[in-house]
This record gives C-alpha cells, structure tokens and sequence, in this order.
C-alpha cells in the first residue's frame, strides 16, 4: 500500500518548490498544485480501504516508539484524511478561476502547507510533532487569510494571528508539563503512563492544551477571531478554513479527552459549553448583514452542536459527531464557496443587494439551498441523517440535562432554519437581472456540482457512511487498541 | 542563601513570570508592536520552561566526543532539540505579524489597535 508519510511529504515537497519553479513559468503552481491535490486525494481513498478495519502505526526514521516519531492511521485518521484532501482538492479547483495575480505561486505554495499541517495533525502519534504540524496550520492560514492585503482581510488576519499565537503559548506549556510530569512525548506511550505521574500537573496541562486547542477550534468564548478571519479571507479558504481546520482542533481536544488522557470528566462542562457555542453562533448569525459572516457564525454554531455531539459520550454520539463533520465539511464548502461566485459576481457582500439573484443564476441558487438545507438537517440531505443520530443518542442518554441540552440544540435548529430561509426568500423574490449571469465556468461549476450531488445523492449510502463512522468513533474511544498498534 | 532560593525554583518563577508578563502585555497593550513583543516574551518563558524540564542538578551539556562524559552525567538532550524547533516557529511567526502590522499600518496610518476598527462583531 501507499506509505502514509507521503499524504505529508508530498505536499509539503510541493510547497517548498513551487516558489523556485515558478520563477520560470508562473501558470506551473496551477499544475504542481493540482497534481499534488490529485495525488493526495487518491492516496488518502487508498489509505482509507486499507486502515478502515486495521489500524497502522508508521515508523518514521528507523526509531521504534516511544524514542522515534510515529504516525497511527486508524480509521479516524482515515476518514478525517478523505475529508481533508477532498475538500481542499475541490477548494483549490475553484481557486483556479480567482487567485491569478503575481503572487499566485505563493497563494499554492501556503495551501498546500495548510492541507500538510492538517493531515500531519490528524495522522501523527507524537504530541510535539501535533505540535508542529499545528504551527504549520496555524501560521499558513494566518497568511492566507490576508492574502487580498485588503484592510479587513489584514485587520482579521491580525486578530487571528494574536489569538492563535497565545493558543500556542498555551499548547507548547502544555506539552511541555507533560513532558516534565511523564518524560515521553509519545501519545500512546503518554497514554500509558501518566497514571503514575503528578494528577494535578497532568490536570493542569489537559487544561492548558484544550484552551489552546479551543482557540483554534472556536469554542466559545474563545472564538472572537473566527467571524472576522473566516469572512475576510478568500472564499476559497473560507471554505476551506470552515470545511477542515476548526474540525480538525475539535477532534485532537477530543484525542485528548478520550485517547491519550481518560479525562471524561470535562465532557458534562463541554456539553453545556457547547450548546452556549451553539445558540451563540446561530443567534449572532441571524442579524448579520454580510452573507460570508453569516456563513462564519453558523461555522459557530455547527462546531458547538459537534462538541456537543462529542460530549454525549456514547459510541453513537461520537459516531454521530464524526458524521456530523463530515456533513459540515460538504456542506459549509458549498456554502462558502457558492457566495463567493455570488460575490464575485455582484461585487457585494450585503445579503440585501441579492434579491432576484437566484433567477438569474439558477444553478448557484440551487446549490446554495441545498447545502442550507443539509446544514438545517432537512431529510433526505446528508444533514439529517448526522443530526438525527446526535439527538438520537443524546436522547437515549436518559439523563434530564442531556434532554435539555436536546432541546436547546433543536432551538438552534429553528433559528439557522430561519435565518438561511431569510436569505432564499431575499435570493428568490425580486426582479430578474439581464446581465450574462447564467454562465457559470468549469472551475465553479465542478466543485459545486459535485459537493451538491454528494449531498443529495448520500441517502443511498447512509448504512455505509454509517458503518464508517461507527468505525471511527471506536477508533477514537479504543485507548487499548490504540496503546497496541503503537508500541506492539 | 542557597538553601532558600536554589536554581531550580529559580528558573520555574522566571518561565512562569515571563508568560504572565506576556500575555499581560497583549491583553492590556493598545500598540501593535508592544502586543507583538508580549507574544515574544510568552514563547521565551515557554522556551524557557521546556529547557528546565530537562535540566537535571550537576549535569552537564550532551555532547558526545572523545574523553567525554557518560550519558549519566549529562542532562536531558530532548528538550534541548525540542526548544530549538519551537524557537524556529516563534521566529516564523513573529516574522509574519511584523510583516502584517507593516501592512496594516500602510492601510490605517497608526498601531494603535483601539483605532484599528474596520470590522466590527
């Protein structure tokens, strides 16, 4: 099979080259980039089929763990890595048509750094290369977010960049006290240790590294950076920093919870923090103006009922919630990327100036109602089946807090209903415009195309999306497993 | 003397006090640069920090050379490799906000954050 150290080395190779080639000729970042996408996607399907029923741990330069760095590719990493490269694949599709000017090469160069830092993030079993791969992530999606060097991408960027910087501080103490505490960096071999060592030094750096993962993963209140960056940024990334990147924060805080650390007694505070994300997101979402910040705070609110989904703590909560990033990955993109045409095409990001717009461009408005639609939960989308399981099991949970958190989520199921019916009713009343709108071109019309098909189209598949899901939440859950593939 | 204040102490409150410090400074600080310099401060006491964890008393340096000492009287190298990467990104992302607040500064014609209010929550 494919060695899964080339989902990193390939695009971080990629990355590095791609400034020096195209000084020669600048349209090869276009191709070196979509070639590597390519790669990569192809890679992470082939890795999937071969991990999703036994988990791989990969030695890296010759050293066994604990002394050596390992990656573990278990169906978690499995499916969260199909997710990455396909959303990032389609996202840089798109950005094909729009970023075009004459620092092009570095726009690919920082993307394909942000796919590494991300696929680094979930395959690595090291708690200092997390580390690592995290500052990549971090550090290209601050530039990216100010790539138009226009005021409020840089105004944002900033805000990003200082809130995430003390998330590292706070990452890197964290990491730093466990090694102090236990004297390994390695998660599986952590995972067996720490029993013995310091409980409130231990205690102390679960809390450091979850704030400083928290801040990246926009849990309230540590999420006042994320509507500016998300909506100033290009729309490609929007997209990109929506569909993957908090996902991906939120699930490494939950390897900690549940894989490394069995510190399960966070989970009844992150449930009620995350159904306060959730109203918050979708209550700030419904009065804002801007169609991309409207998106942004939905991003909120999607990542508050994950977290809440996570903290149900049975396999099919955590199943549900793998689901539901799935679900949030499509469908957001679509979102995201859909208003960005939409954008690009009215030159206006006020919701206001899009009445009649979905007549004119009919295409862009279906698309666009169907990824709300799935974000709603509406059947036969891919949204209702992942929304479905998480109330499900937190039904089934038979507990009173847990049926009123239900019913709190399920409120802000009505509110994010309200407000993307607010933006259909603006996009589908008033006149039809005459411009050339119709016309949508290949870079646009493929990703979009294919997000929507798949929304539509996964009821087909539920069983299957299911069982792999299911697969995954146990992959998270299995410390003894886990503790076994990694050290033999 | 030595009885009371003994290195180890020492260098823990100096780690601890200089990410207290810097994150004061970005919290309460209006001048972009000063915020920036916090967030240096912060990583330094971090870095700080992860060379003591490794730190053990009358120990010296790892190197490895002829006549040299053996591995049990040296000190932890792991932290020593582990500080120098941190200490590369903190570079890179200092580097990058210097270059932002540059930009920003072209844009708006100050630093001073609390007039740095394009977009608003």
């Amino acid at each position: 099979m494919v060695n899964p150290i080339l989902l990193i080395i390939v695009p971080i190779a990629a990355a590095f080259f791609i400034p020096i080639i195209s000084k020669a000729a600048k349209s090869l970042a276009k191709y070196i980039a979509f070639f590597v996408g390519l790669f990569n996607l192809i890679a992470a399907i082939y890795i999937f089929m071969h991990t999703i029923n036994t988990p791989i741990s990969v030695i890296i330069a010759g050293y066994k763990p604990p002394v050596g760095i390992n990656l573990y590719v278990g169906p978690l990493a499995a499916v969260l890595s199909i997710v990455i490269t396909f959303i990032g694949f389609l996202s840089m599709i798109y950005s094909f048509k729009y970023i075009n000017d004459d620092s092009s090469p570095l726009f690919y160069s920082m993307f394909l750094l942000l796919l590494t830092g991300a696929i680094g993030m979930v395959l690595t079993a090291d708690i200092f290369n997390l580390f690592v791969f995290f500052e990549i992530l971090c550090i290209s999606s601050y530039a990216l977010v100010a790539y138009d060097r226009n005021r409020d991408g840089l105004e944002a960027s900033m805000k990003y960049l200082i809130q995430g910087s003390i998330g590292s501080v706070l990452i890197l103490f964290g990491i730093a006290l466990i090694y102090f505490s236990i004297g390994t960096l390695n998660m599986a071999d952590i995972a067996l240790k720490y029993q013995n060592a310091n409980k409130n030094l231990i205690t102390i750096a679960i809390i450091l590294m979850i704030t400083g993962f928290g801040i990246e993963a926009a849990i309230f209140p540590l999420n006042s950076w994320l509507p500016d960056a998300h909506s100033s940024a290009p729309s490609s990334i929007s997209a990109v920093l929506s569909g993957f990147v908090i996902e991906v924060a939120l699930i490494i805080i939950m390897k900690i919870i549940f894989l490394i650390f069995s510190a399960t007694y966070f989970l009844t505070f992150f449930a009620i923090v995350g159904v306060i994300t959730l109203l918050m997101g979708e209550l700030s979402a419904f009065k804002q103006e801007n169609i991309k910040r409207v998106l942004a705070y939905s991003s909120i609110g999607q990542i508050g009922l994950i977290l809440f989904a996570f903290s149900i703590n049975t396999p099919q909560g955590i199943s549900g919630g793998i689901f539901q990033i799935i679900n949030h990955a499509v469908s957001k993109s679509l979102l995201f990327l859909s208003a960005g045409y939409v954008i690009h095409k009215t030159g206006s990001k006020n919701v206001s100036d899009y009445k009649g717009i979905a007549k004119s461009m009919p295409f862009l408005g279906i698309v666009f109602i169907i990824g709300a639609l799935s974000l709603i939960g509406i059947p036969p989308f891919i949204g209702f089946f992942s929304k479905f399981n998480i109330i499900l099991a937190a039904i089934s949970k038979h507990s009173v807090l847990y049926i009123v958190l239900t019913a709190l989520v399920l409120l802000g199921t009505i509110f994010e209903a309200s407000y993307f019916f607010k933006i259909a009713k603006i996009m589908y009343t008033g006149k039809k415009r005459k411009e050339g709108y119709a016309k949508v071109p290949f870079a646009v019309l493929f990703p979009l195309g294919l997000l929507a098909i798949i929304i539509v189209i996964s009821f087909i598949y539920t069983n299957g999306i299911l069982n792999y899901t299911n697969k995954a939440g146990a992959d998270l859950i299995n410390k003894i497993a886990f503790i076994h593939a990694v050290l033999g | 003397m030595n009885n009371i204040i003994n290195i180890e102490t020492l260098i823990f409150t100096a780690s601890i006090g200089l990410v207290v410090i810097g994150i004061y400074l970005v919290i309460a600080e209006k001048n972009l640069i000063k915020i920036i310099i916090g967030l240096n401060l912060a990583d330094s006491g971090v870095n700080i920090f992860i060379v003591f964890s490794g730190y053990i008393k009358n120990k010296t340096a790892p190197i490895f050379s002829k006549g040299s000492l053996g591995f049990e009287n040296m000190v932890d190298p792991l932290p020593q490799a582990l500080v120098l990467t941190a200490i590369v990104i903190g570079f890179g992302v200092t580097a990058l906000s210097l270059a932002i607040a540059i930009r920003l500064y072209k844009h708006y014609g100050t630093l001073d954050i609390s007039k740095i209010r394009g977009l608003k929550w």
